[in-house]
């Protein structure tokens, strides 16, 4: 399994930090690529690959988007039913969700994706500044 | 209505679903199970899809808003621009339009910085204009100063000058920069130039005696072509785009030492012109910075107008070339020497 998963940010897709050594995972930026599956595709097989052998370790995993689409929410989605998963399989996941202070759309995402997590412990916080 | 009202179908699908389960409606314990499953995995379907219609929602809101924005910033661009252009445009009035042209097509640049380049540079001069206004009221000297001016201008901008400034009644054109149609060209155009404008001037005197000056007005025009330093002159914050050089001073020396209406050109001006302007070298004048006295030629006149006046008559082809001056030479004396010509032809 690799270390690490590094994707620069663009105009129009976030950047991806995944440590995979220090089990903290993280999404920041601003999502409308212009194919989803593209962008999102290697981002959902390296995470399958680090929650298959996490087992039960800790996992930390946090969301800091400013804007994203409707098709990109649908692969969020995805990627907090991975985590709820291996939550339920035994490992320790904690997703933040963070939101700009004055974006209560995000706010209200974030509830509505944490309110979905039977397993996986859920953080709902302002961004920080 | 409200987005509750929009999902109200699917909400009374999940709620009978539900009360079948309470009810214990399913005697197969398997059943069941996959009947709860398929509510609970429809219940989330159900909240993916308001959750996405929410941001698709707001996204579509503030994709309106920035639209408003960009529609009110472009009116305040388009603003902008237009007081932008009024105030260009009355800018343009104090630069000669080359220059104008030059800086606004990014052409020219705006620093101090300049070039050598030869050009032919033209003065003109009313004479005695204080005198000859004096008894003029002030708003008619404006008329007639600016009158003049404008008409002047005109001429030389259709010929392609580049005005470098008036000094009262006074005017210094040049050409050969920004734009240039070649040193000779160059030359020709400004002869053409001085030409036109005695010709207009003539015309203008008349009205200005109208309007009460007691004396008519006169030129004297000097035209010298010779290497100068063009470019931006002055402070960063304030400066002109100009010539300096003996060859300007030169120039203005041609005008003080002209006759009254009329043309005095330097030697090299005249080099450059002698095929289309009838010219009569003067006495040379000494000018200050110059070792020996300087060449000048008096214009008599283009060619192609004097032969229209039947003063010249001029022939030319490829390779032949006639010039016959009516005024300067004995029609007798040019008849014989046409004849020996045509004989030394015909042997």
């Amino acid at each position: 399994m690799r270390d690490k998963l590094d994707i620069e940010a663009t105009s129009r897709t976030p950047a991806v930090t995944f440590d995979f050594i220090k089990n903290h995972l993280k999404i920041t930026g601003e999502s409308y690529p212009e194919d989803v599956t593209e962008f999102y595709g290697p981002v959902f097989t390296a995470l399958d690959g680090y929650l298959s052998k996490l087992g039960a370790g800790n996992c930390r995993f946090d969301f800091e988007l400013i804007y994203l689409n409707s098709s990109s929410a649908k692969a969020i989605m995805m990627l907090m039913d991975k985590l709820d998963a291996a939550a339920k399989k035994g490992a320790s996941v904690e997703v933040y969700w963070y939101y700009d202070k004055e974006d209560d759309t995000m706010q209200d995402l974030g509830g509505e994706f944490g309110e979905d997590l039977e397993n996986a412990k859920f953080h709902l916080e302002k961004m920080p500044g | 209505m409200s987005s509750d009202d929009l999902f109200a179908a699917e909400e009374q699908v999940i709620a009978a679903a539900q009360q079948l389960l309470d009810a214990g409606r399913f005697a197969d314990r398997v059943d069941g199970k996959l009947y709860e499953e398929l509510l609970k995995d429809y219940q989330k379907l159900f909240r993916t899809t308001r959750r996405l219609m929410k941001l698709s929602d707001r996204n579509e809101q503030q994709l309106n808003v920035l639209g408003q924005e960009q529609r009110k910033a472009n009116e305040i661009i388009a603003q902008k621009n237009m007081a932008l252009e009024v105030l260009s445009t009355k800018l343009s009035k104090y630069l000669s339009p080359q220059i104008y042209h030059s800086i606004f097509t990014g052409a020219q640049g705006v620093e101090i910085a300049s070039s050598r380049k030869k050009l032919t540079i033209f003065f003109s001069d009313v004479v005695n204009f204080t005198e000859t206004t004096d008894k003029l009221e002030s708003e008619d000297l404006t008329n007639v100063l600016n009158r003049y001016l404008t008409e002047m201008s005109d001429i030389a901008l259709e010929h392609g000058a580049t005005i470098d400034k008036y000094i009262g009644d006074a005017i210094m054109v040049f050409f050969g920069d920004p734009e240039s149609r070649g040193v000779k060209e160059d030359a020709r155009a400004c002869v053409r130039m001085a030409v036109a404008m005695l010709r207009r001037l003539r015309q203008l005197q008349a009205e200005w005696q109208g309007l009460g000056a007691e004396q008519p007005f006169h030129l004297r025009i000097g035209i010298n072509t010779g290497y100068v330093t063009v470019g931006n002159f002055g402070s960063a914050d304030r400066m002109d785009y100009t010539i300096i050089g003996s060859a300007v001073n030169l120039t203005a020396r041609l005008q003080s030492h002209s006759e009254i209406d009329g043309i005095l050109i330097g030697h090299e001006t005249y080099s450059l012109v002698k095929d289309d302007v009838a010219a009569e070298e003067q006495t040379p004048i000494k000018v200050k910075g110059f070792a020996e006295p300087v060449r000048c030629y008096k214009v008599l006149g283009l060619y192609d107008d004097l032969a229209a006046e039947g003063a010249v008559i001029r022939e030319e082809a490829d390779g032949f070339k006639v010039l016959l001056d009516l005024q300067k030479h004995d029609r007798a004396e040019a008849i014989v020497a046409l004849e020996a010509i045509v004989a030394r032809l015909k042997s």
